[in-house]
């Protein structure tokens, strides 16, 4: 109202300052000079009118219902006051600290004979602000992941199609300032219905940064992608794992039951940081942990090692080693035991502009008995990229991975594997992104290469 | 002529202008606010930490100022202006990758809760000054007695070189 009564008087102003020139200067401009007149009013006439549109006076219809609200407002505050006086403190509602601050002010103007019940309210409203805040024990939350997959491919023999991949439900719960428990239970469509895994579970006690001791099921901490996006696709850039973790698979193994002590080394800028786990190893399944007890005496260990420089944010390197003991069941035999030695190494930029992630790890077998080695290496390099349009909801990536075995390999079955993959992941939401994918993959070197459609579309929730 | 003509240009200029910043006064006070500062509970045993490592703390790297304290992170809501600088400046992130983020930091196990999300300064002042062990990005205008305030890379906020702006 006010900014618009002043433009009004700047406007006339200007518009008596343009008269009183004519008045004084009747004859000093000629011809076309006076043309520019007209056009000069006219240009401010159009300018001030655009200042005052919309913020002109209230019609008078307007000032009537403002005066009406302006009452009810006075009416409003006076009873609130008549109320605070007549009530006890101990009955007052509680407020945040926020609404609290905006209701004190008006209210220390219109009633200066209150300071001390003023300052008793606020420090309740604190003290209920706070407890809000707290962390009460214990504080379960539960998010969950899923995902539908569409998947075409020109391998003679396989169907497309859709599936339901992982429901995948996580539970995180503080049960004191120092103790947490971590959960991971996954729901998986099979062909006769759903199986159901106890992917991680977790006690943890922190001492501090430098030394945190947990016991359960983890995911092993081999490499980087293993430990970092675990069951919940949505949380990876692509549709799928590496080969080379896959779930299931069995170059590393995934999954480990035992305990582990984690944290940071005082390392200045270089950000060092380590994992070290004993647990049961492989179990007579490969591709499983002993999860009801281990098939030997002897106990598996890891130890990884990384580094997050200060300066150079976004980047991890690490290496890690895992040591044990496999023992696999010979029907009507004694079982073979092999030595296994595995040592992994990784680099990762996780900025997005770009993201780069690449990984190595070699699988070293030595059979007790006849000391035959063999050595296996897998890696994989991925480059991804948060284009800056639309929101920067889209990433379009390559990931390029390579398994090799010798023919020789005793333990696990042979996994070669040279593919290349090429997508792009559109985030719709902040919680939910639809991937899909172009694949190029050749196995044995027979084998033709086959070429595949995949579609994803993954959430959290 | 010319003379008249670029009189006419100019006022036409002069008023364009006054009509911009008539009608957009918000966009000239916001584009450039104050420090913010990095508050802490007074019992905090930090005055000084350089920007990685207020970094860590706050990617929750850094869970415990000592064995018996444990961090507390406070953060304004989305779109308080303290926010906009702690994601720019410490998180260099997105609205949408810090809430990818914490998502992804507390299913890796690594943290059991996000940071806490407070809905005015004075909500976070008073946090702060209660919660043992919490720190807050309050606008350095707004702070009060009582809180403690760090310094960043050895600067506090009105330095020439404090990063946190």
């Amino acid at each position: 109202m006010l900014i618009g009564v002043r433009n009004e008087r700047v406007f006339f102003s200007v518009r008596n300052r343009r008269l009183g020139v004519r008045k004084r200067e009747p004859n000093l401009r000629q011809g076309k000079e006076r043309m520019h007149r007209p056009l000069l009013f006219f240009a401010v006439l159009i300018l001030t009118a655009g200042v005052a549109w919309g913020q002109g006076p209230p019609a008078p219809d307007q000032t009537e219902q403002i005066r009406i609200l302006l009452e009810r407002v006075q009416q409003l505050e006076k009873r609130v006051s008549e109320l605070e006086t007549r009530q006890p403190v101990a009955a007052e509602p509680v407020l945040t600290a926020a609404s609290a601050s905006a209701v004190q002010k008006p209210e220390s103007a219109e009633s200066p004979a209150s300071p001390a019940q003023a300052h008793q309210h606020e420090s309740q409203e604190t003290q209920a602000a706070v407890h809000q805040m707290e962390t009460h024990y214990p504080s379960l939350q539960i998010r969950g992941f899923g995902e539908v997959n569409f998947s075409a491919t020109d391998q003679k023999g396989t169907t497309s199609g859709f599936n339901l991949g992982q429901l995948d439900l996580h539970l995180a719960s503080a049960l004191s300032r120092k103790v947490s428990y971590f959960g991971e239970i996954t729901f998986n469509a099979s062909q006769t219905g759903y199986t159901v895994e106890v992917e991680r579970n977790i006690i943890r006690y922190d001492y501090n940064d430098f030394f945190k001791l947990s016991f359960g099921r983890y995911h092993t901490p081999i490499g980087y992608w293993n430990t970092a996006y675990h069951h919940g696709s949505w949380l990876q850039t692509t549709i799928a794992r590496p080969e080379m973790v896959r779930f299931g698979g069995t170059f590393i193994p995934v999954h480990f039951v035992g305990f582990l002590v984690e944290g940071n080394i005082p390392s200045g800028g270089a950000g060092l940081g380590y994992n070290v786990a004993v647990g049961n190893g492989r179990g007579t399944i490969i591709s499983r942990p002993g999860d009801a007890g281990d098939n030997n005496n002897n106990r598996a260990w890891v130890a990884n090692l990384y580094s997050r420089p200060a300066k150079l944010y976004g980047l991890q390197m690490g290496v890690s080693v895992y040591r044990d003991k496999i023992t696999v069941p010979v029907i009507g035999g004694s079982p073979n035991n092999f030595r296994e030695w595995i040592s992994a190494a990784h680099i990762v930029y996780t900025k997005e502009t770009p993201e780069f992630l690449a990984e190595f790890a070699n699988v070293n077998h030595r059979n007790i008995l006849t000391n035959l080695i063999t050595n296996s290496q897998a890696y994989y390099v991925q480059v991804g990229y948060r284009l800056p349009w639309l929101e920067k909801s889209l990433k379009p990536y390559y990931r390029f991975e390579h398994t090799h075995m010798p023919l020789s390999e005793q333990v696990l079955t042979n996994q070669d594997l040279v593919q290349s993959i090429l997508g792009v992941r559109y985030d719709i939401t902040n919680y939910a992104s639809f991937k899909s994918e172009y694949r190029n993959t050749k196995r044995l070197p027979g084998d033709p290469r086959v070429n595949g459609a995949f579609f994803q579309t993954d959430f959290t929730f | 002529m010319k003379a008249t003509n670029k009189r006419v240009a100019a006022v036409l200029l002069i008023m364009v202008w006054l009509t911009m910043a008539v009608q957009c006064p918000s966009s000239a006070q916001t584009a450039r606010g104050g420090d913010i500062a990095v508050v802490v509970n007074p019992d905090t045993p930090v005055n000084d930490l350089s920007l990685s490592e207020v970094r860590k703390v706050l990617l929750g790297e850094r869970q415990y100022w000592n064995s018996k304290l444990p961090v507390t992170l406070l953060i304004r809501a989305p779109v308080a202006r303290e926010r906009d600088v702690v994601l720019r400046v410490i998180y260099q992130m997105s609205e949408a990758q810090f809430k990818q983020y914490w998502v992804a930091k507390i299913f890796r196990a690594e943290a059991a809760s996000p940071p806490k999300i407070v809905y005015s300064n004075d909500m976070q002042y008073e946090l702060v000054t209660a919660i043992p062990g919490a720190i807050a990005f309050v606008d350095a205008r707004a702070v009060r007695p009582g809180a403690k305030v760090l310094r960043v890379d050895g600067h506090l906020p009105g330095d020439k070189n404090y990063p946190l702006r």
